[in-house]
């Protein structure tokens, strides 16, 4: 049996806590903490004009192909990425060796001060996701809560 | 890794589609989001070439069954797989959960099936993981081709380690077999995180012994 390591709702509650001020400070929109395989920990902020899932993937598609980049000129990684837009721009920062921080912000903010608040919020997130118990309170299941029906259909009308 | 969150409720798991250059990966994911309910996808994210070469990868987020009050989340990944690219298919190998080895059926890419296959189990080395350990099904693709390997000859070639798994005869322009596959592959990973570990009977529902899943008729589409 392999347990699945988990986030209690105490965890997300701390992890809100953190973003909630970290985008409050910040005025920024939105705040994706994600593992840097793109699978998403946590999410804060208004999630409604994308879709957070393909962000956390491409992200970290992104914040990796730099790190050959980094080698080049001595780095191991680049600690935070910048993309600018023409109204929305995406700052990433680098949390801990597993997990990476995503914010989106508008033209209420600048990326100094996104910067600037990330660095402390990232150092928060590290510490909360340091102290996440791996395998003595992970999630697991019976073999019979699965049932024999194929999980995906292949549906002609879709 | 996976990752549950009993806050949002969700369980997320990762899927990997490797294989050599123009096996048909990037079908596969076409295939599927095309077909499966829209309400349980969400886009098809495709970092393709101007010839249509994967440059970086395919994304395509599932959204499936409920366990226990959770719903899982599968994420597709393609890799690109000209020999060039291999720091790309490292980075998405990282953190994954399950691997359909898609194979090209004929002939002339026998070589380049065993090489891709070598260089799965070479980057899986090092990020100190293991085929033995993770979920993971063949598929033996373009099966509609004229020169194509008999289904004995690609298990012999690629399926050949200490504990044989599942492998599926498929044509991913037509979508035959597509579904079994990542069926297969999703009930293994899920079997995986249950209480009952011997999970390689999951899937297709297989009878002990089978481990091959020969061509369907083909579905009417009305």
């Amino acid at each position: 049996m392999n347990a699945i390591p988990v986030l209690t709702i105490d965890d997300v509650a701390t992890l809100d806590n953190v973003l909630a001020d970290f985008l409050k400070k910040a005025e920024a929109e939105l705040t994706v903490v994600i593992d840097r395989g793109g699978n998403v920990i946590s999410q804060f902020g208004d999630m409604t004009v994308m879709d957070v899932t393909i962000i956390a993937a491409l992200a970290a598609g992104s914040f990796a192909a730099t790190r050959e980049l980094a080698r080049r000129i001595g780095e191991v990684e680049f600690n935070a990425l910048y993309h600018q837009g023409n109204g929305s721009h995406i700052f990433m920062n680098s949390v801990d060796e597993e997990t990476i921080m995503i914010t989106v912000f508008g033209p209420r903010t600048t990326v100094g001060l996104v910067r600037f608040y990330s660095t402390a919020a990232a150092q928060q997130v590290a510490l909360l996701l340091k102290s996440l118990q791996k395998d003595n309170h992970g999630f697991s299941f019976n073999a019979s809560d699965i049932s024999g029906a194929p999980i995906f259909a292949d549906t002609p009308s879709a | 890794m996976s990752i549950i969150n009993y806050a949002s409720r969700e369980i997320q798991f990762k899927i990997v589609y490797y294989g050599p250059a123009l096996c048909g990966k990037t079908t596969n994911l076409g295939y599927i989001h095309q077909r499966i309910n829209p309400q349980n996808r969400g886009d098809l994210v495709s970092l393709a070439t101007a010839a249509d070469r994967t440059l970086f990868f395919d994304f395509l987020p599932l959204n499936a069954l409920v366990i226990k009050g959770f719903v899982t989340k599968f994420q597709l990944y393609t890799v690109p797989g000209q020999v060039i690219y291999n720091a790309t298919r490292q980075l998405v190998l990282r953190s994954v959960d399950g691997i359909v080895f898609v194979a090209d059926s004929q002939w002339e890419k026998m070589e380049e099936n065993v090489e891709s296959f070598k260089n799965l189990e070479e980057n899986l080395a090092k990020q100190n993981m293991s085929l033995d350990d993770l979920p993971h099904v063949l598929q033996y693709n373009k099966r509609d081709l004229p020169n194509i390997a008999p289904v004995n000859y690609l298990d012999y070639v690629l399926n050949n380690r200490k504990k044989r798994v599942q492998s599926f005869e498929v044509v991913s322009s037509t979508g035959q077999n597509v579904f079994a596959t990542l069926n297969a592959v999703s009930q293994i990973l899920l079997q995986k995180f249950s209480k009952q570990s011997d999970a390689n009977r999951a899937g297709a529902g297989l009878k002990p012994g089978q481990t091959h899943v020969a061509p369907q008729p083909q579905r009417i589409v009305a």
